[in-house]
């Protein structure tokens, strides 16, 4: 009989000796802030890192993403351990890059860190050869859905075909071999040491161009068509819709005008609008991303412009695997006390989302949270406080997971897997996806 | 008899009937009614015309009257001297009807008044027995374009055509064989004279919208309902966004009122009504404004996904007065005020239906600068009924006179040599043109 507690012993203890490494790969990551599917350098220092860990895997999956493996002693399921490569941008976070905005003030740096955390407590002697199955480690690009307009470029180019890390993984196959998957978000501290369960929104991506026609401001405006103004009529009506909206719905729309003119003598002639339509269920996105519409092509009927509108499949709703969830809440309260790991209930939405909410629609997944940091998530002041609680601790709650999911021949992921019916293949996952994709030219006459 | 002894003369009978003329203006300022309900102030006039043993018809375009004062020799020219019947409404006006809130904020009452002063003068011994030709004493109903619903309804039901008096007049016929035409309005800038002419206005369409939603509970069910109102705030968000594509020359002005924005607070509105003037210095300026109007209350209907019903219906010409009837009017003008106290007025933005008639004959439209205050404000008060009554109805007397004397051959060439924009027909077709209705649904 193999001992868990043991194993779970011996890998935490590695954690711990390599604790100022793996804290060092995060706050490197956090001083090298790239956004998605631009993570070049910290695509390059994971590799290096992989490297030094002697785990051999790809790289440049989905443009930036590395998948490797270490396997365990014996033939089982695949288990994958997710870190997130992007940073967001956030114009004035006390860690942004000067150049472009960009800035880990959503946590991802601690990501990859804890990634590596859970190898090295995995590769501990004598953990793996116990262990049935293998663990796939990934850092996935792009998690935030954001640059709209470049990743739209990359896909026109045919360089990516969908705009986040997991979907592009998901249509490249990268998850075909991998069977559950899970990942550790920071989150703030007065959130409490863990948090999981609970579900996210999903959403439609929105990419607009007003057009109008450019004529002198001052000299003939009468001559201009104004795609400022079509935009401003289309965002106040946006707003005027919002009461018709469920609560428990959970819709969000918003976006940002990313071209709002070019010079301040000329009438706008191109304006550009980044938005989301974010929703619980399919339905209520539908019903707001339909209302979304009205109110852009409104906006471009009243001035007599012309609006582009192009729908871009976004997230779908997270489920987190109840009993993977229980696997964490045990290891996570061995390390900070079962007082300190909530459990939220599963309808619990907190608003925001998360390509983790995908993958959860085809394989078991959990997506539980760290509370480490301080400020406002996605703020300028979102910065990690504790790096133990943000790095250490999740590597070694997620290490001690896999452990109990593979020891025994993975006797609990094998029975995780059994019991799991996911609400889509990968492939219709796919095709879904791509059947969310339209373009649509309204002339407003 | 000569030119200016005629003139004396009728000036002389319009101050003999001074304290007559003035309690009538005053009269009328205390009994306002809104265009096309003008009974009282109608049954008013009638008895005037019967004192004055003047003939006369009534009930033409629900409210108005014609009287004629032929001259001995009636082969000259017919010269239409007008007056308007209507009030505005204001709320808060100190003249206000307390009932109708209806107003006399533009100075209606002493156009009668004037009107009928013209007449009262030129009935003096051996007047019109030394003129040639034919004074139509006019009085029209509805020059303020208000209450488009209401009038929309009389058309609806065949009562009327179009929605102000004299286009009313003319569809009548009433204008067929009048060969110029006249009145004069009160104003309220006597910094700058005492008598203003000339000058252009703006001419407009009208338009009462519907905007149809569906109804649910405000705070139990909103996301099942369509709001009426916010369509209309968006038209109207809209409307404002387009502001900077009007030249100055075109002097656009839109501005709507909501006549109806919902019936209980906590239902969603389901039923908006919005009405509206474009108006513009020229017809096109206001038809291509017209058109940017429609596609903001189509985009608010849109957003929401409801749904408007757009009336637009023909409004009122600009104006081009009579350049030989301006000259003939300022000389008159010249010697009852003094040179120092004639304006001569540039555009104006404002609209009325004497724009329509001078679209058809020589017409001219001066102004007496007797008020103080706002023009249809709360208040515009007529201060000065000696010059907003008597020396109107003087000059306006004078020049008819100047019109028919020597058996009217100064009125007979103005008629003859005056170019018309348009035939009686083709300004029926044109202002026909002009009504359009239109549902918009997504």
């Amino acid at each position: 009989m193999i001992d868990e507690r043991s194993l779970k012993a011996s890998a935490w203890r590695s954690i711990d000796a390599r604790k100022d490494w793996l804290i060092d790969v995060a706050k490197s990551v956090l001083a090298n802030p790239e956004p998605g599917f631009l993570e070049k350098k910290t695509a390059e220092l994971i590799s290096k890192k992989l490297k030094e860990l002697e785990v051999s895997h790809d790289t440049e999956i989905a443009v930036t993403g590395i998948k490797g493996y270490i396997d365990g002693g014996g033939y089982g399921p695949t288990v994958a351990i997710i870190g997130e490569l992007d940073s967001l941008r956030v114009s004035g976070h006390i860690f942004a890059d000067v150049k472009t905005d960009a800035a880990h003030a959503c946590g991802h740096h601690c990501q990859v860190a804890m990634m590596l955390g859970v190898i090295v407590g995995l590769q501990t002697q004598g953990v793996m050869e116990q262990l049935g199955g293998r663990v796939a480690v990934m850092a996935l690009p792009a998690e935030e859905f954001i640059d709209v307009e470049y990743r739209y470029g990359l896909h026109n180019k045919g360089e990516i075909e969908f705009m986040s890390g997991k979907q592009e993984f998901l249509r490249l196959g990268a998850f075909d071999d991998v069977d559950m998957a899970m990942m550790t978000h920071t989150n703030l501290v007065r959130e409490g040491k863990f948090t999981i369960g609970g579900t996210s929104n999903g959403h439609v991506v929105k990419f607009v161009r007003f057009v109008g026609k450019a004529a002198h401001a001052g000299g003939a405006p009468h001559i201009g068509v104004n795609a400022l103004q079509a935009s401003m009529v289309a965002l106040n009506a946006l707003n005027a819709q919002r009461e018709t909206l469920r609560n428990e719905d959970i819709i969000r729309l918003h976006g940002i005008l990313t071209l709002g003119g070019v010079s301040v003598s000329s009438v706008p002639a191109e304006v550009k609008y980044e938005g989301r339509v974010r929703g619980a269920t399919a339905e209520a996105i539908d019903d707001a991303n339909e209302k979304m519409d009205r109110c852009l092509r409104a906006g471009a009927l009243a001035v007599g412009g012309q609006v582009e509108i192009v729908t871009l499949p976004g997230y779908m709703p997270l489920l987190n695997n109840i009993a993977m969830a229980g696997l964490f809440i045990e290891n996570s309260s061995q390390l900070v006390g079962r007082t300190n790991v909530k459990e939220n209930p599963a309808h619990l939405n907190r608003g925001g989302s998360t390509d983790m909410g995908d993958l959860s629609q085809v394989m078991p997944v959990i997506h539980p949270y760290t509370g480490a940091a301080s400020g406002t998530g996605h703020g300028i002041d979102y910065i990690i406080e504790d790096y133990i609680q943000a790095v250490i601790n999740p590597a070694k709650a997620m290490a001690a997971t896999v452990i109990d999911l593979l020891s025994e021949d993975a006797r609990k992921a094998r029975g995780i897997i059994k019991e799991f019916s996911p609400n889509l293949s990968i492939e219709s996952y796919i095709a879904m996806q791509r059947a969310r994709f339209t373009n649509e030219v309204y002339t407003g006459v | 008899m000569r030119l200016d002894e005629i003139k004396d003369i009728v000036c002389a009978e319009i101050d003999s009937k001074a304290d007559h003329l003035v309690s009538l203006a005053k009269d009328i300022l205390h009994t306002p009614e809104t265009g096309f309900r003008e009974f009282r102030t109608a049954e008013r006039v009638a008895q005037e015309f019967v004192g004055m043993g003047i003939k006369f018809e009534q009930g033409i375009g629900l409210t108005g009257l014609k009287g004629v004062l032929n001259a001995k020799d009636a082969s000259g020219p017919n010269v239409a001297v007008m007056g308007e019947l209507d009030s505005l409404k204001v709320l808060g006006h100190p003249y206000a009807d307390s009932d109708t809130s209806a107003a006399h904020a533009c100075g209606h009452h002493c156009q009668i008044a004037m009107m009928m002063g013209v007449g009262i003068g030129l009935q003096a011994e051996g007047i019109m027995d030394a003129l040639c030709g034919r004074v139509t004493l006019m009085a029209v109903p509805a020059e303020e374009y208000i209450e488009v619903e209401y009038r929309d309804s009389l058309r609806r039901e065949g009562k009327i055509e179009f929605l102000g008096g004299k286009p009313e007049f003319v569809r009548a016929g009433h204008f067929d064989d009048v060969d110029i035409s006249m009145m004069t309005h009160t104003s309220s800038s006597p910094e700058v004279g005492k008598i203003s002419f000339g000058g252009t206005n703006n001419g407009l369409v009208a338009k009462s919208i519907k905007f149809s939603g569906t109804a649910s509970h405000a705070g139990g069910a909103p996301h099942l309902g369509v709001n009426a109102l916010n369509a209309a705030m968006i038209a109207m968000s809209a409307i404002h966004a387009q502001r900077e594509t009007y030249r100055d020359q075109d002097t656009i002005r839109i501005h709507p009122i909501i006549t109806r924005g919902g019936v209980a607070v906590s239902s969603v509105p389901a039923d908006v009504r919005m009405e509206t003037y474009v108006r513009g210095a020229s017809i096109q300026a206001f038809m291509s404004a017209s058109e940017k109007v429609d596609r903001a209350l189509r985009a608010g209907a849109m957003a929401v996904g409801g749904a408007v019903t757009i009336t637009t219906l023909p409004g009122y010409l600009p104006i081009h007065s009579s350049e030989p009837m301006l000259d003939l009017y300022s000389k008159n003008a010249v010697s009852l005020v003094g040179t120092g106290n004639l304006h001569r007025l540039s555009h104006r933005t404002g609209s009325t239906d004497m724009g329509d008639i001078s679209q058809l004959m020589p017409a001219i439209h001066p102004y007496v600068e007797a008020a103080s205050g706002n023009g249809h404000g709360i208040d515009y008060v007529v201060e000065d009924y000696d010059l907003g009554v008597l020396t109107g109805a003087k000059a306006m007397a004078m020049t008819v006179i100047d019109l028919l004397h020597s058996g009217g051959i100064v009125g007979k060439k103005i008629s003859e040599q005056h170019k018309a924009a348009l035939t009686k027909s083709d300004y029926l077709s044109l202002l026909r043109g002009m009504v359009k209705e239109e549902t918009y649904t997504k």
